[in-house]
């Protein structure tokens, strides 16, 4: 059974659609990444799912029922914009946070107690989060969204402002979240850690869905880009769309830039070239990053976000 | 169908709000200053207070015994004043049994020159006091009869030889100059005195309307004896002319009697409800403010509303504003209660009185029902504005309209119901949802119809259904929408619940 189940999603503001029959299932012990720039519906699609802006239309199965903070108990929620009482010590915040999610007193501050000793945070229980730094806070409100074990956990672009060091602890966390079973649903618009991370991905561009799929299918939707090295014109072999020449040497040999067409594998375009007796001195295949798949299909970030600016009103 | 209230998220985000509200250093004085303010006033007041008697020398040129005469009359005047509250202690107490035959046993009549001298022959205050000290039971404080309101000294060098615009300049540099024993009032009766009837009064101050009365009284009396003497009427029959006076027999009502000051009594604990109200109401609302900026600012809320709903989230806040409120209120009564305690009779003597208006169930869950409406329907304005804004300057310009629309009508109630007037303005803010819990607290002393309360009372209650509705429609749809300032038109859309 899938812990979420987005279905034809559409979400207005006025006149702007946020997100547009958006439809996708997150499995338990997987990974999500969510991708898409800054407007694209990712914080209000997650805002949906938590219960705190309602859908135009389509439906949300978050472990089987309708988005209610009665799913709070199974859900974990660390939000792009991020802060914490200042003057509440790190120990009782976590633990006000786990009994917000209806935990007991006493469970939430084992559990915390446990959060805090692996972020290395233990002697600052008492602390106040205004009397912390601005990295210490970060792992506290981490420890709030993953106090109650949640089943589903849900993380709007938590990379942004974390320092290496902090990037590295997150990904265990979100790593061991996946191994005992947790759905993790990451936001982002960085790829190395989508790439790092991900089982499964999501593209979003101005609410609509561009892709779906794991790293190695969204890295096949771009046609590969092949360097060959031959004496025969490679522009007419099978599955060539088009051959660019480069550097031409003395011997007769030339250098070529090669796209195939689409769905074409290289291999067999290789294959073609030895049955048929072409020469071939150099053959290097360039397959398109998770990068290049997000520039072609989502684009630069917007400058302008009208999406963004709606949703906040 | 619409999930129910989830109390135990609210009792969570009213202990958060009580536990934040309980840290702040400006709770604390605030509790704080109310009591010390208490106490430390009546010190202050003895402190400022003028209780040195005031000097007046009077200089008669005459050659008659206008000064003696004036001496006389303010004496006189002093004992009438100081029987008339020893009657009013002896009847507080009730201690007339101390000497029922004595002036100040009796209440019937304003007392007069054959009552003050039977008085005085009697040993004066003194015996009176050794009297009624003999038969005072315990916790009943000892009287302390009020300071002497005039001496007169002699005539200071400067005057004695001082004539006409001298004299006046004479006077004036003797109260410039930094001398205790100076004359504070100089009373001037020229040599041709009565020919010329004219009496000059030079004063450091102006003077009290009663000394210029009193001395009136004695001059205008030593002039017409000295008319009469002149129309060959013998001394003896002039003085019996003067001092004809008829009985005037005084039925006044007890200490806290009476219409008016029974009134008063009676609107001290009402109308000191309805103050606290609005004192704590805007307190604790600030402070709950406060909170709201913070979590807003500090980009709390996607937080909490992944865990709470927003209408838990604001009757959470509801609730720690209403608990912060009636700690507030406890302390204060607990103060009072000391205070009454510990100073025996005086307050307690007073409080009684004034609990009567306020003492039957019925009244007391009158009281707890429009306090706490009271709280619920102001502190959500409290909430609303918390919910729209980002910083507390920018809630300042909400703030200011709330509170004038509170105060402004309330500060009119309170003196309006002190003048003992129930007039439409007070008929019509009993009925406005937004003025009825401090209309209707500040009237239990007065007196209020049943049917008003009960009428009042039910518009309250659905007003406050019907504002709570819609502020948690506005509360909902603001909470995220951070960085901008809220349109009027947009504001109509969130108050109305238009989706989006």
């Amino acid at each position: 059974m899938s812990v979420l189940q987005v279905s034809h999603l559409v979400k207005r503001f006025d006149n702007v659609v946020a997100v547009d029959d958006l439809s996708f299932t997150v499995a338990p012990g997987q990974i999500f990444g969510f991708l898409g720039g800054n407007g694209a519906g990712k914080t209000t699609t997650l805002r949906m799912v938590l219960d705190i802006i309602r859908p135009t239309s389509g439906t949300i199965s978050v472990l089987g029922s309708a988005p209610d903070r009665r799913n709070a108990q199974a859900i974990g929620f660390l939000p792009e914009e991020r802060g914490l009482y200042a003057g509440m010590s790190a120990i009782d915040t976590i633990v006000y946070f786990g009994r917000l999610k209806g935990m007991k007193a006493a469970e939430a501050h084992s559990r915390g107690m446990d959060l805090l000793a692996r972020f290395d945070l233990a002697g600052r229980a008492r602390s106040d989060i205004g009397d912390m730094s601005k990295g210490m806070a970060q792992k506290v409100q981490l420890a709030t969204s993953l106090v109650n074990d949640p089943a589903l956990l849900m993380l709007d672009e938590p990379f942004s402002g974390l320092d290496p060091v902090n990037q590295g602890l997150l990904e265990d966390e979100i790593l061991r979240a996946s191994r005992r079973g947790a759905a993790v649903i990451f936001s982002t618009h960085v790829m190395q850690h989508a790439e790092r991370l991900c089982d499964r991905l999501l593209l979003l561009r101005n609410g609509r869905k561009r892709f779906e799929g794991t790293l190695d299918e969204a890295r096949a939707a771009l046609p590969a880009r092949l360097i060959a090295t031959a004496k025969t014109d490679l522009s007419q072999v099978l599955g060539v769309a088009r051959a660019e020449r480069g550097e031409t040497r003395s011997d007769g040999w030339q250098d070529w830039t090669l796209h195939l067409s689409d769905g074409v594998d290289p291999a067999a375009v290789l294959e073609h070239c030895s049955s048929n007796a072409i020469a071939l001195r150099r053959w290097d295949e360039h397959r398109a990053s998770l990068h290049d798949v997000f520039v072609q299909l989502v684009g630069a970030d917007p400058e302008h976000d009208p999406v963004a600016a709606e949703a906040a009103r | 169908m619409k999930p129910s209230i989830d109390i135990t998220n609210v009792l969570l985000v009213a202990r958060r709000e009580i536990h934040q509200i309980l840290k702040m250093k400006s709770f604390w004085l605030t509790l704080l200053i109310l009591p010390v303010a208490f106490a430390l006033g009546p010190i202050f007041a003895d402190t400022l207070e003028d209780n040195e008697p005031t000097r007046v020398t009077v200089v008669d040129r005459s050659g008659g015994d206008a000064e003696q005469a004036l001496e006389a009359l303010f004496a006189a005047e002093e004992a009438q004043g100081l029987l008339r509250e020893l009657s009013r202690y002896v009847r507080r107490y009730d201690l007339q049994h101390a000497d029922p035959q004595a002036p100040w046993a009796k209440h019937d009549r304003w007392y007069t020159a054959a009552d003050i001298i039977a008085f005085e022959r009697a040993g004066g205050i003194e015996a009176a006091l050794e009297k009624i000290d003999a038969v005072r039971p315990e916790g009943v404080p000892a009287f302390e009869p009020e300071e002497t309101q005039y001496i007169f000294s002699p005539i200071p060098e400067a005057l004695i030889a001082a004539e006409g615009e001298a004299f006046g300049t004479q006077a004036r540099a003797l109260f410039d100059a930094d001398d205790d024993t100076a004359p504070e009032i100089v009373v001037l009766i020229g040599e041709n005195y009565p020919a010329n009837p004219r009496i000059q009064l030079f004063s450091a101050n102006p003077p009290q309307g009663s000394f210029v009365t009193t001395i009136q009284e004695a001059l205008t009396a030593d002039l017409r004896a000295r008319l009469l003497a002149a129309q060959g009427i013998p001394p003896a029959n002039a003085a019996a002319v003067q001092s004809a006076a008829p009985i005037v027999a005084v039925d006044t009502p007890p200490p806290g009697g009476g219409a008016r000051e029974a009134l008063l009594v009676r609107s001290i604990v009402p109308l000191a409800l309805a103050y606290i109200l609005v004192m704590s109401l805007i307190l604790s609302g600030s402070w709950m403010l406060q909170g709201s900026v913070e979590e807003r600012s500090k980009k709390l809320l996607e937080s909490l509303l992944a865990c709470i709903r927003p209408e838990d989230l604001m009757y959470g806040k509801l609730l720690g504003s209403l608990s912060v409120g009636l700690l507030m209120i406890l302390v204060w009564g607990a103060c009072a209660g000391v205070a009454a305690y510990a100073t025996h009779g005086v307050i307690a003597d007073m409080i009684r009185p004034a609990l009567d208006p306020v003492s039957s169930p019925g009244i007391i869950a009158a009281i707890l029902f429009f306090f706490i409406a009271g709280y619920i329907a102001i502190s959500a304005l409290f909430v609303a504005i918390g919910a729209m804004v980002d910083s507390m300057s920018e809630a300042q310009g909400y703030l200011m309209p709330v509170m004038l629309l509170i105060l402004l009508p309330v500060t009119f109630l309170i003196q309006t119901i002190l003048a003992g007037n129930s007039g439409w303005i007070v008929q019509v803010l009993t009925w406005v949802p937004l003025w009825t819990p401090f209309t209707v607290l500040a009237r239990l002393g007065m007196g209020i119809e049943w049917w008003e309360m009960v009428g009042s009372g039910a518009l309250l209650a659905t007003a406050i259904a019907l504002e709570l509705v819609l502020i948690g429609r506005l509360f909902r749809a603001s909470l995220l929408a951070s960085g901008q300032k809220p349109s009027f038109k947009r504001m109509i859309e969130r108050l109305r619940g238009t989706p989006g």
